[in-house]
């Protein structure tokens, strides 16, 4: 009987020790995975999303039988991560984004043929799947080359190939699109939204809100370690519906002034963006309209340019709940 | 039956891609081709004043050193080159167990450093013009095949080794040539002081080289080679299950201290 | 006068720079051993192979040919590493922008590596009394000194050639690993050379170590300095000329490297 949950995470977590200094050496603990229970039904796109370092990738090296955790259980396809491995490995697939681990020096077939047996493809269904797949990720004509010589997404999309070989019923994507130009993450999406079409479970991290928002059926927020929200996109949104977002263009702000403008009472959460020379402070404010005035003169001496009240995006609600320490 | 044609691929395909990984890395070729080459070169030099017939004995014997070279430093990094590439996380997570990944890779590079002894023996009989004839035919084809379990089962012991104490691995390169002598590939181990005798006994390169060298040479009984037999068997056994082991307690601790990747 | 300071001042950053590099991928006692136990293996190798084919009573022919030709390792990895680090480092294009003296900066590296290898020799030497009897009481120590300060030098002038060919090829160790082991072929440490071909002796000579393992091999049997002082001048000048080939190549790159703008490749 198949289980009722792909996915299956009880309150894990996972801590890293590490030892510093030489002389007199110190154990450092860090949390990155702090007390997180959530479930991945079969066939859903289950979205991981929070800043880097939120403890994204220890969660799915977890659930990928790479890493055990320090505390809780997680079952996979019915599983358990620590003690049943074996059963787990053939069935899912995994990547962790960047562009390393593939053989740089073989091309892109020979990689595929290797990783093929070592996932124990049969050679003739290998020999039709390995061409299909490189379609797939739009590599075909390219497979003859080594893979030294491509492009960091195209690497990328050849990890995406590797982890469909044994046609795993559970992907995890780990920060799949991360450092690819606009072009390549789209064309990285979309392959994904065809694996989606065909039914597979897939538990995607990423710290893009709008990828996340454009693929996933739910997400995840976390953040040091921990859910601080867990929704549909739509549900996210409602977080903040009831905030409009006032943008401030200024030339060079001093965080000082940053935490006047967060101690007002009609601030609710302040981050600034970089656009080329200038700068723009994103105010989150219940008061709409109403609180430019006060926000003003709280930054009274500083040159302010173009000043917008707007909707609330996704992107708004995940700076909210991770209180405002997203990269731009 | 099924696992065995599955894993017998696995190893066929690791040993495939190892050597087309490593055909190009100069590193690679230095140390299965051109080292155990030059040696080859200075000890027919040196032994020629010797007079007899030296021949087949400098082949072996450089051979071999090629063959304990590229052990030592292809296979005993073979895991700590995965996890370089960042392929280690990958070989971790699939279902071929790892001992099976990296026994392909060793029976490659064992298998080439024997290609190397080949090419030395065609620059010995072609170059020096040495007749170079085997004595035993039958017994060394044995010898050579019981030599290439023990090299590849003992790679199977080292790189687990090597991976989980990097302060072992420091001390790779004081490895080398101790073994060279004490294994006795060039020259009998009755030069060396006594004491150390106990020690090329526990050494499987020593049997393998007694087991080469009395077959190709000449001179041996058949009591003096089954012995050289049994120990290399014995040996492998030994490596084999104490691989097992090393290789869930490195799996074990990679998974629980996150060391599987580099960061 | 300000030139001759600020180049002694590069020289000796860059040298101390290159050492400080050396320990970075050595850990002491990894350093211990490399200087310690491996050129203690490979002279008892090559030594015993001798003696099984000629007889112990040429023990110390091999021993001091095996002493001498350690040298080489730290001329010829010491110092090719701390050249072509720079390339593995990424900072080769902030060197060739700067207006230092290329000279300076470039013998600054080798400078440590010279006595490092001395070190290395004179440890070697000690080992062979120790254990396979070599007999230095009819050596005259100032002549041996001297012997080992030029195979050193010759032997850093070889790396600092390899050095700027590994700016350009991308198999470093397998052109030094090469040239290492051929040098156990050519320097005559472990064959007579009269009884090596007639080409292979002029490639002899022509390279570092030959004169100085024939020379110390003279001064350990009881020659005086002026024997064997044409021998250390040749080497001298091999040493030399292989320094200035190789600063001439590092220039040479340097100006293709900026004439094509490749610098960031390398």
């Amino acid at each position: 009987m198949a289980p009722l949950n792909a996915i299956e995470v009880r309150n894990l977590r996972r801590i890293y020790r590490t030892t510093i200094g030489v002389i007199r050496r110190r154990v450092k603990e860090v949390v990155a995975v702090d007390d997180i229970s959530f479930d991945v039904a079969p066939g859903e796109l289950f979205g991981l999303l929070g800043p880097n370092g939120a403890g994204k990738t220890t969660m799915v090296k977890m659930l990928t039988t790479l890493l055990i955790p320090s505390a809780g259980t997680a079952r996979v396809l019915g599983f358990d991560v620590v003690d049943q491995a074996d059963p787990i490995r053939p069935r899912i697939g995994f990547i962790f984004g960047g562009e390393r681990g593939l053989y740089w020096r073989l091309s892109a077939i020979d990689n595929l043929r290797y990783f093929a047996s070592l996932y124990h493809v049969e050679p003739e269904i290998a020999r039709k799947r390995i061409p299909y797949l490189l379609e797939l990720v739009r590599l075909d004509g390219r497979g003859q080359e080594k893979v030294e010589g491509y492009s960091r997404g195209m690497k990328q999309r050849l990890h995406v190939a590797r982890t469909l070989l044994h046609d795993p019923e559970l992907l995890f994507l780990d920060e799949p699109t991360i450092g690819l130009d606009p072009i390549g993450a789209r064309e990285l999406r979309q392959v994904i939204r065809n694996l989606q079409s065909e039914k597979k479970t897939i538990l995607l991290t990423t710290h893009y809100m709008f990828e996340a928002d454009a693929l996933c059926e739910r997400i995840a927020v976390i953040d040091h370690g921990r859910i601080v929200a867990l929704d549909t996109p739509e549900g996210l949104k409602r977080h903040v519906r009831d905030l409009s977002v006032i943008e401030l263009e200024v030339y060079g702000i001093p965080p000082e002034l940053l935490d006047v403008l967060r101690a007002l009472e009609v601030v609710e959460a302040v981050t600034v963006e970089n656009r080329d020379q200038k700068q723009a402070v994103l105010v989150q404010s219940p008061g709409g309209s109403e609180a430019v005035p006060e926000i003003l003169a709280a930054l009274s001496g500083l040159r302010v340019g173009k000043v917008i009240v707007r909707e609330p995006t996704l992107e708004d609600a995940y700076v909210r709940l991770v209180g405002g320490e997203v990269e731009p | 039956m099924r696992k065995l044609t599955l894993y017998a691929r696995v190893i066929l395909a690791s040993a495939e891609m190892s050597v087309r990984e490593t055909m190009t890395d100069g590193f690679v070729v230095f140390g299965i081709f051109v080292q155990p080459l030059i040696i080859a070169l200075l000890g027919l030099w040196m032994l020629r004043d010797r007079g007899g017939d030296y021949g087949i004995f400098v082949v072996v014997g450089s051979g071999l050193t090629g063959l304990w070279s590229s052990l030592l430093f292809i296979s005993g990094n073979s895991i700590t080159h995965e996890r370089w590439t960042g392929t280690l996380e990958t070989l971790v997570g699939v279902p071929t167990p790892m001992g099976v990944i990296v026994l392909g890779k060793n029976l490659a590079n064992v298998l080439q450093s024997i290609g190397s002894m080949a090419v030395s023996y065609l620059l010995a009989s072609l170059l020096f013009g040495y007749p170079l004839t085997v004595a035993q035919p039958i017994q060394f084809v044995i010898s050579l095949f019981l030599t290439v379990v023990a090299f590849v089962t003992f790679g199977l012991v080292i790189a687990p080794i090597f991976v989980m104490n990097p302060d072992v691995q420091r001390w790779q390169n004081g490895l080398e040539f101790p073994i060279y002598i004490l294994a006795g590939f060039l020259f009998p181990i009755a030069l060396l002081p006594g004491w150390t005798t106990p020690i090329s006994y526990l050494l499987a390169p020593y049997w393998a080289a007694q087991a080469l060298h009395l077959t190709s040479s000449g001179g041996g009984t058949s009591g003096e080679i089954s012995i050289a037999w049994g120990m290399m068997l014995l040996f492998s056994l030994v490596y084999v299950l104490l691989s097992r082991t090393l290789f869930r307690v490195m799996l074990r601790k990679a998974r629980s201290e996150a060391t599987l990747g580099l960061e | 006068m300000r030139s001759v300071t600020l180049n002694i001042r590069l020289f000796f950053q860059g040298a101390l720079l290159s050492y400080v590099a050396l320990f970075r991928w050595l850990s002491p006692m990894t350093y211990l051993a490399s200087k310690v136990l491996m050129p203690l293996a490979q002279i008892l190798f090559f030594s015993f192979l001798g003696m099984y084919a000629t007889g112990q009573a040429n023990a110390s022919f091999y021993v001091i040919g095996n002493a001498i030709q350690l040298a080489a390792v730290s001329g010829i990895f010491g110092v090719t590493m701390s050249i072509g680090g720079d390339r593995w480092e990424g900072t080769l294009p902030y060197l060739f922008g700067t207006p230092a003296n290329r000279m300076a900066m470039f013998v600054g590296r080798a400078f440590f590596h010279v006595l490092d290898g001395m070190v290395g020799v004179v440890l070697a030497l000690m080992w062979g009394v120790l254990l396979l009897g070599l007999d230095l009481s009819h050596a005259n120590p100032l002549a041996l000194g001297l012997t080992i300060l030029v195979a050193t030098f010759s032997t850093s002038g070889m790396g600092l050639l390899l050095g700027c060919i590994s700016l350009i090829t991308l198999n470093v160790m397998f052109i030094n690993n090469t040239v290492y082991f051929s040098l156990l072929v050519f320097s005559g440490a472990n064959v007579p050379l009269s009884t090596l071909p007639a080409w292979m002796q002029s490639v002899a000579w022509a390279l570092p170590l030959t004169r100085s393992i024939a020379a110390a091999r003279q001064i350990i049997a009881g020659g005086s300095l002026a024997e064997v002082a044409p021998l250390l001048w040749m080497e001298v000048l091999i040493g030399a000329i292989y320094i200035l080939a190789g600063y001439f190549l590092f220039r040479w790159f340097e100006r293709q490297a900026k004439l094509r703008g490749t610098l960031d490749i390398f």
